[in-house]
């Protein structure tokens, strides 16, 4: 799953890296457009429904915390 | 009481040293009294409006809180029993009964809004027009008000999210809907960063202390030097706009970005300084705006409590719903992947920047303000492939200072030129005004106009050095990468006291001499205090 969210994230902004990063939101790394496009990507790659109320910040920070989301969103 | 009165240095004096001598753990009552005295002496006709929805807020959201401790406690006991359906069914059941109390808040509190703010005049008009019945329905809109409801708005809908806990106690949350330094003109505070610091006392900190004062000088010499003498001109201006045009009115509306960025931020910077000297930190509301590369980034910088509360509770939740993600989907085989897949998000950006322009205002200006810088970014994001075409055919290195130069730049006369909009008197005045600044001035010639405006030679050499030094101040900030606007008054803490003290002195002194002092002393109200 980790691949296909990296490669996702890779998609839509090439110019961070990823696997480092560990406070995408909180250091403004990913805009409010970014977040639409990924949670849009997540939904249909992973038949899951991200929705307004899973947007908090740890929930996007880092790759992994992306991985628990959508683990969770899977149950 | 204006930020600016001396009644209100002595009050913030007063309740200062009243905060420090309460018990710590009695201090919010302080706090609370404090700014319920502030409010009844400011505009106390309208008082009832700020209880009203502390009150139905408070019971509102502690229904939401009480439905998300049941759900989950109920879903902890009952794991093992409920299938994945289950879950779901007993999910959307209590999202049902929480979305109708978010809906009946909601619609409580930003009706009194549209009613005292946006459709007093109307609804004044049909009651005379019907009955002719003289409804009054009240003279002053309630001081803050659009802070406030946004504030209590963003309470309910972080507990419909369950991104928060409830409050419990409805004097505490009182504190929170009313906090003084706040209620003029924000920032609009979210309560998981405001209320637990309100809540709790706090011990004196020295830097605390000095850091609030130093903040508080620095919002009076943007405020008292800058703002209010840039006032003078661009009041004269926009107000007689059919006597001016040609260079003028490009100098009002450049003037105006000055003034209102000084206006504002020294507003906030007042605000946040007297919070900071009781301890409690406000959140940012501005973070250099006009060293943005682009119009979006711009509104990350400007007014940040307000784009974020829009960002949060209007542009998600558009984007994101299931409404329009089905909208995207069947766009897409219409327009093509990239664009369908923008549909969304372009309502959702009009939504977003049309709430903003209406924020200030009802009128239509304020609705031209919105969808101008709307259409920017919406326009930036449909073309920007094609832009990244050109800038590769031109060979242009967008990594060089001078490219970053040129968008800077940019993106600040984007700004300048959609703030005709918000300043203007009307929509057509903005359209006369953007005509008048192309046409030759009315034959007085720019340089000897320019003087007749209300400020003298001497004014513009202080203007100029205000903003040399506020430039300055800025820019090293922006080298030093200062996120939470402590950078320079960190630096001022490891230099030499006296040298520290010289400075503080001669900003002191410049407020002082330089400062514009209306008639008895009292300075132009807050642009802001008016939203």
């Amino acid at each position: 799953m980790k691949e296909t969210i990296l490669e996702i994230l890779t998609d839509i902004r090439g110019d961070i890296d990823f696997e480092e990063e560990t406070a995408l939101i909180d250091d403004g790394l990913l805009e409010s457009l970014d977040i639409v496009a990924i949670v849009g990507e997540f939904n249909e790659e992973f038949d899951v429904e991200i929705s307004v109320e899973d947007l908090l910040p740890e929930n996007f920070n880092s790759v992994d915390a992306m991985v628990e989301l959508i683990t969770k969103a899977q149950e | 009481m204006a930020f600016t009165s001396f009644n209100f240095l002595v009050f913030v004096a007063v309740i200062v040293a009243a905060y420090y001598l309460t018990p710590i753990k009695g201090r919010w009552m302080t706090l609370l009294a404090a700014s319920y005295a502030f409010y009844l002496i400011s505009s106390p006709k309208t008082f009832i409006f700020v209880i009203f929805t502390t009150v139905i807020t408070f019971f509102g959201g502690r229904y939401i809180g009480q439905q998300n401790d049941e759900q989950k406690a109920y879903l902890a006991e009952h794991k093992d029993e409920m299938s994945r359906d289950d879950k779901k069914a007993l999910k959307a059941e209590v999202q049902k009964r929480k979305r109708k109390m978010v809906a009946l808040i909601l619609i409580a509190n930003f009706g009194v809004l549209a009613i005292l703010k946006y459709f007093k005049t109307y609804i004044e008009l049909a009651f005379a027009a019907i009955g002719g019945v003289q409804l009054e329905l009240g003279i002053l809109i309630p001081l803050g008000i659009s802070f406030y409801t946004f504030q209590s708005a963003a309470y309910i809908l972080d507990l419909y999210r369950s991104k928060i806990s409830h409050d419990t106690n409805i004097a505490k949350f009182a504190l929170f809907m009313s906090f003084f330094p706040q209620i003029i003109q924000g920032p609009i505070a979210r309560h998981d960063q405001l209320a637990a610091q309100l809540y709790e006392g706090h011990k004196f900190s020295y830097e605390n202390f000095t850091f609030g004062m130093q903040l508080i000088l620095w919002g009076f010499f943007k405020k008292l030097i800058i703002a209010d003498r840039v006032a003078i001109l661009t009041s004269e201006v926009f107000e007689n706009y059919t006597d001016y045009a040609g260079g003028v009115v490009f100098v009002a509306l450049l003037f105006y970005t000055i003034q209102i960025y000084a206006d504002f931020s020294g507003g906030i910077d007042i605000a946040r300084g007297v919070a900071q000297m009781m301890g409690i930190e406000m959140s940012h509301n501005f973070m250099r705006p006009y060293f943005s590369e682009s119009l979006s980034e711009f509104w990350r910088r400007w007014h940040m409590s307000l784009s974020f509360w829009t960002r949060d509770y209007i542009f998600y939740s558009i984007a994101l719903s299931k409404f329009f993600g089905k909208l995207g989907k069947d766009m897409r085989k219409i327009l093509g992947d990239r664009v369908g897949k923008l549909v969304p998000v372009i309502i959702a950006q009009y939504a977003t920047f049309i709430t903003i322009g209406l924020w200030h205002g009802a009128e239509f200006k304020y609705v031209a303000y919105g969808l101008y810088n709307g259409t920017v970014i919406v326009l930036a994001l449909l073309l920007e492939p094609y832009f990244k075409k050109t800038l590769e055919k031109l060979h242009i290195n967008t990594e060089s200072k001078f490219w970053k130069l040129f968008q800077i730049v940019r993106t600040f006369f984007i700004v300048v030129f959609g703030r005709m909009f918000a300043k203007a008197m009307s929509f057509s005045a903005a359209l006369y005004m953007y005509g008048a600044m192309f046409r030759p001035d009315m034959g007085g010639g720019f340089s000897e106009t320019i003087l007749t405006l209300g400020l003298t030679n001497i004014d513009f050499y202080i203007i100029l050095f205000g903003c040399i030094v506020w430039f300055i101040l800025s820019l090293i900030q922006e080298r030093g990468g200062d996120k939470d606007n402590t950078y320079i008054r960190k630096k001022m803490a490891e230099m030499a006291l006296p040298l520290r003290w010289i400075i503080l002195l001669a900003g002191f002194a410049c407020v002082l001499v330089l400062g514009v002092y209306g008639p008895g002393y009292d300075a132009a109200a807050f642009i802001y205090r008016g939203f």
